[in-house]
C-alpha cells in the first residue's frame, strides 16, 4: 500500500478512521476475552472463570427451545457473581462426575453495539466438545449462541452477562462443566 | 419342540463347518469324523458367523477375534471368548441331520446354557416380531424358562433385567401400552383450544392437544394411511392436524376429517367406496387428568386414577398440586445411557442422597439423621422419597463422623438460594414420588419438576422436565424457583450426579455376563414402606410388582 494515500485519506477523514480502527479493537479485545474464556473452561479453571464476570453478572445456560418461548427455565442459573461463585465452588470441591475434557470454541463474534459508557452488546457462536478419559471419540457436547453484555472495570472488560443458547434438543447426559 | 432336519451330512465337510438357519437362529453345523455337532451359530463375543470360523482338533475359532470353543461341549476355551456357546442335541436320519433347539448337546458345558438363552431369544424375537408380541402361552413359557429370577429373591436383581432387548420389548407391551396411567402433559402447557405438544407414552409419539369443548385428547403421532409422524412442531396451536405426505386432515379430536381425491381423478382411482373415514381415525387414547396433571393409556378399562395410586401416594401427589394453578416456567430435555428403570430405582433409594450428594451435606443440608420416609404404595410400583429440612447446628457429630464430606465452616456465597419458602400444607420439605411407569414428581422445597420418562431402548433413555410455579406467585417467588433449580435437571448440582451415577451402573453391566445386583439393605422390611433412609426396601417392592407384570 502506498503511504501517501493512507496520509491522505486520514487527513481527509480522521474521525472516519479512528472508528473504524477503535471498532477494530473493541473486536480485538471481545475475542481475545472470549479466547481466555475458553481456556479457562477448558482447563477447568473455574476460581478464574469466576473472575470474569462483574459482581451483579447474570449468567445463564438455557435451550433455545425456552429462549425462543420466552420461557426462563436455565440449566445453570445465575443471577449474581456470587452464585456463580457458588457453582464454581461446588463443581470442583463436592460434584461427582466422570473425569472428562472439554474444548470451547468461540466464533463468529458480531458487535452488535458500543456505548459511551463503556457497555459493549455482542453475540457469538460457540461448540463445546467433550472427550470422556475413557472413550475413543470426541462428541458434540454442545453448540449454540452467547448473548452477551460486557462492562469495563478497572479499565478491563467483564461479562456483566452472559445468556448461553444451545440448540441441540437434549442435553447428552449431565452438563458439568459450564459453557 | 421336536426334532427336525436341517441339512443332510453330506452338505458338511469333514472336518468343517455348515451355517443353517433354523427357524430364524443361525446354527452351525460341524462333522468330526463320523459324528455331527451342532452350536449356536453366532459368536457369544461378538456378531460373527461360527460357520465362517475354521475347525481345528475339535475347535471351531472364530473368524473374528480368533477366540475358540470346543465343538462338543460349546466350552469357550481362549480369550477374548468368556461366554460357553450354546449346544442342540444331534441325530442323524440316514443322511438327514437332525437337531432339537430346546435341547443341549449330551456332552453340553454347564455354563452354555443361561447366558447364551438371552441372546437366542433376541435373535427369535428379531427373525419373527410376531412371537413374543403376540404373546402365545408357548413363547411366555419358553420366556420364564430362559429369565430365571435368582434364587435369592427380591434381594438379588439380574443384570438382564437392565440389558436385555426381548426384555425392553416385553415392558414397552406389558408396562408402558399395559394397564398403566401414563404422565402426558400439564395442562398449563395447552391452555387455549388447539394449543398443542408431543409427548410419548413409553417411546411411543403421541400428541397432546386441547380440543374446542376444551376436552382434552392424547392420539399417536402416526398418520393412519402411512404412518407418518405428521406433527412435527414440538408445541404450537393449531385448527387441525394435516399430515404432509398426502394431506389427510384429522380433527383435534383425532378423527379423519379429509382424503384428497377420495373419489379419485375423472371417475378413476380413488378409495373404495364403502371406505369409512370413522374407521381410520387417529389411534387414540384413554385421557385422565387430575389436578392439572395429564395422562394417557392404551387400556380402555383402566381402574380410576386415584385407585391407581392408592391413597398414601394420592395424598402427596395433591400435597404438590395442591390445588393452585400450575404455571408453566420452561424445560430440561437430556438423554440418560442407562436404563429407564435406574431411575425410578435411584429414587427409591434413600440411602445414595446423602453418600453421592455431598453438595447436601457439605453445606449442612440433608444429613443421615433427617426425619425422612421411604413411602412405597401397596403393589410396591410407587413410590415417595420424603425428607424434612434440617437447621445446620442440628447435624450430630455422629451423623458428621459417618460423612466425610461434611466439612465445618463451609458456606455458601449466596445462601437464600437454599432457603425454603413454606408453601404446602405438608411436614415435608423434599418429596420425590415415583409414578409408575414414567413420571417422578419433584418438589425440593421450592423447586418443582415433572420429569417424564421415555425409553428408547434397554441401554438409553430420554428424560424430560417441564418446571412449573404456580398462578399467584410474585417475580420474586418466581426468581427463587429459577435459582433454586441450580440443584437439579442434568447440569444441577444434584441432578448431574445423579445422571453420571445412573451411567456408571449402565457402565458397570457390559461384558459381564450372568451380573446381578444385590439390595438387601433393611432387612427389617421385607418389601414396602420404610422410615430409615439405610433401606432398599422400596426397590424391593418395585421389582415385586414388575415381576408381576412382565409375568416373569
Amino acid at each position: 500500500m502506498d503511504d501517501s494515500v493512507l496520509t491522505r485519506d486520514h487527513a481527509r477523514a480522521p474521525a472516519a478512521l479512528d472508528t473504524r480502527l477503535e471498532s477494530l479493537l473493541l473486536h480485538h479485545e471481545i475475542e481475545a476475552f472470549n479466547a481466555r474464556y475458553a481456556q479457562a473452561l477448558d482447563e477447568q479453571r473455574l476460581a478464574d472463570w469466576t473472575e470474569m464476570f462483574t459482581d451483579d453478572a447474570r449468567y445463564v445456560v438455557l435451550s433455545r427451545e425456552n429462549f425462543d418461548r420466552g420461557l426462563p427455565v436455565g440449566l445453570i442459573y445465575c443471577d449474581s457473581k456470587r452464585m456463580i461463585h457458588d457453582r464454581a465452588f461446588a463443581l470442583t470441591e463436592t460434584s461427582m462426575f466422570a473425569p472428562r475434557y472439554l474444548r470451547h470454541f468461540i466464533a463468529n463474534l458480531v458487535v452488535l453495539s458500543a456505548e459511551i459508557n463503556g457497555t459493549v452488546k455482542s453475540r457469538a457462536n460457540y461448540v463445546v466438545l467433550q472427550v470422556l478419559f475413557d472413550r475413543p471419540d470426541a462428541t458434540l457436547h454442545q453448540v449454540g449462541v452467547y448473548y452477551d453484555v460486557f462492562r469495563r472495570e478497572g479499565g478491563a472488560l467483564k461479562l456483566a452477562e452472559r445468556r448461553c443458547v444451545y440448540d441441540n434438543l437434549l442435553v447428552p447426559n449431565a452438563l458439568c462443566i459450564p459453557v | 419342540m421336536a426334532w427336525q432336519r436341517v441339512a443332510s451330512i453330506s452338505e458338511i465337510d469333514a472336518d468343517g463347518v455348515l451355517g443353517v438357519d433354523v427357524d430364524g437362529s443361525p446354527v452351525a453345523l460341524y462333522r468330526l469324523g463320523n459324528e455331527v455337532f451342532a452350536t449356536a451359530g453366532i459368536c457369544t463375543h461378538a456378531l460373527a458367523l461360527l460357520s465362517d470360523g475354521f475347525v481345528e482338533d475339535g475347535k471351531i475359532e472364530c473368524p473374528l477375534h480368533q477366540g475358540q470353543f470346543d465343538i462338543r461341549s460349546g466350552k469357550a476355551l481362549c480369550a477374548p471368548v468368556t461366554e460357553d456357546l450354546r449346544t442342540y442335541a444331534v441325530k442323524l436320519d440316514g443322511n438327514d441331520v437332525c437337531i432339537d433347539m430346546e435341547r443341549p448337546a449330551a456332552n453340553a458345558a454347564p455354563g452354555s446354557n443361561a447366558g447364551d438363552a438371552i441372546r437366542t431369544a433376541a435373535q427369535e424375537k428379531k427373525a419373527d416380531g410376531r412371537k413374543i408380541a403376540g404373546s402365545n402361552m408357548q413363547s411366555d413359557e419358553s420366556l420364564t424358562q430362559r429369565y430365571v429370577w435368582p434364587a435369592e429373591g427380591l434381594t438379588r436383581i439380574p443384570d438382564w433385567v437392565y440389558t436385555d432387548q426381548t426384555i425392553y420389548e416385553r415392558e414397552v407391551e406389558k408396562i408402558f401400552h399395559g394397564r398403566t396411567w401414563n404422565y402426558v402433559a400439564l395442562e398449563c402447557e395447552v391452555p387455549k383450544a388447539g394449543d398443542f405438544i408431543r409427548s410419548n407414552v413409553g417411546p411411543t409419539p403421541v400428541v397432546v392437544v386441547r380440543a374446542d369443548d376444551g376436552s382434552i385428547n392424547v392420539f399417536e403421532n402416526r398418520c393412519s394411511h402411512r404412518a407418518a409422524e405428521f406433527c412435527r412442531e414440538l408445541s404450537g396451536n393449531v385448527k387441525e392436524f394435516v399430515c404432509p405426505y398426502h394431506q389427510w386432515s384429522y380433527d383435534l379430536q383425532g378423527n379423519l376429517a379429509g382424503v384428497p381425491f377420495r373419489r379419485g381423478v375423472d371417475g378413476k382411482g380413488g378409495m373404495p367406496a364403502d371406505f369409512d373415514s370413522s374407521q381410520h381415525g387417529l389411534h387414540q387414547l384413554n385421557v385422565k387428568s387430575h389436578r392439572g396433571v395429564v395422562f394417557a393409556s392404551y387400556a380402555r378399562d383402566m381402574e380410576s386414577f386415584e385407585d391407581y395410586l392408592g391413597p398414601e401416594v394420592l395424598k402427596e401427589f395433591e400435597a404438590t398440586f395442591d390445588g393452585r394453578k400450575p404455571t408453566l416456567l420452561g424445560y430440561y430435555r437430556h438423554t440418560l445411557p442407562g436404563n429407564w428403570k435406574l431411575y425410578h430405582e435411584n429414587l427409591k433409594d434413600p440411602y445414595h442422597a446423602t453418600l453421592l450428594h455431598t453438595f447436601l451435606v457439605t453445606f449442612g443440608l440433608l444429613v443421615a439423621g433427617n426425619r425422612s420416609l421411604m413411602l412405597a404404595d401397596a403393589t410396591g410400583r410407587h413410590g415417595v422419597m420424603a425428607s424434612a429440612k434440617s437447621e445446620r447446628k442440628s447435624v450430630s457429630s455422629d451423623a458428621k463422623k459417618e460423612m466425610r464430606a461434611y466439612r465445618e465452616g463451609m458456606s455458601l456465597a449466596e445462601p437464600r438460594f437454599m432457603d425454603f419458602v413454606e408453601e404446602f400444607d405438608s411436614p415435608w420439605s423434599v418429596t420425590m414420588a415415583t409414578i409408575w411407569p414414567n413420571l417422578i414428581i419433584q418438589r425440593e422445597m421450592n423447586t418443582l419438576g415433572v420429569r417424564q420418562i421415555v425409553p428408547t431402548g434397554p441401554h438409553e433413555f430420554i428424560m424430560k422436565w417441564t418446571m412449573f410455579g404456580f398462578e399467584g406467585d410474585d417475580e420474586e417467588m418466581t426468581r427463587h424457583r429459577l435459582r433454586q433449580g441450580n440443584l437439579m435437571g442434568p447440569a444441577g448440582f444434584l441432578g448431574l450426579e445423579d445422571n453420571e451415577a445412573i451411567k456408571f451402573v449402565q457402565d458397570g453391566m457390559q461384558h459381564v455376563p450372568g451380573g446381578q445386583h444385590l439390595v438387601k439393605l433393611d432387612p427389617a422390611v421385607a418389601a414396602g414402606t420404610s422410615e430409615s433412609l439405610i433401606s432398599e426396601a422400596s426397590i424391593r417392592a418395585m421389582y415385586r410388582h414388575w415381576r408381576v407384570e412382565m409375568g416373569l
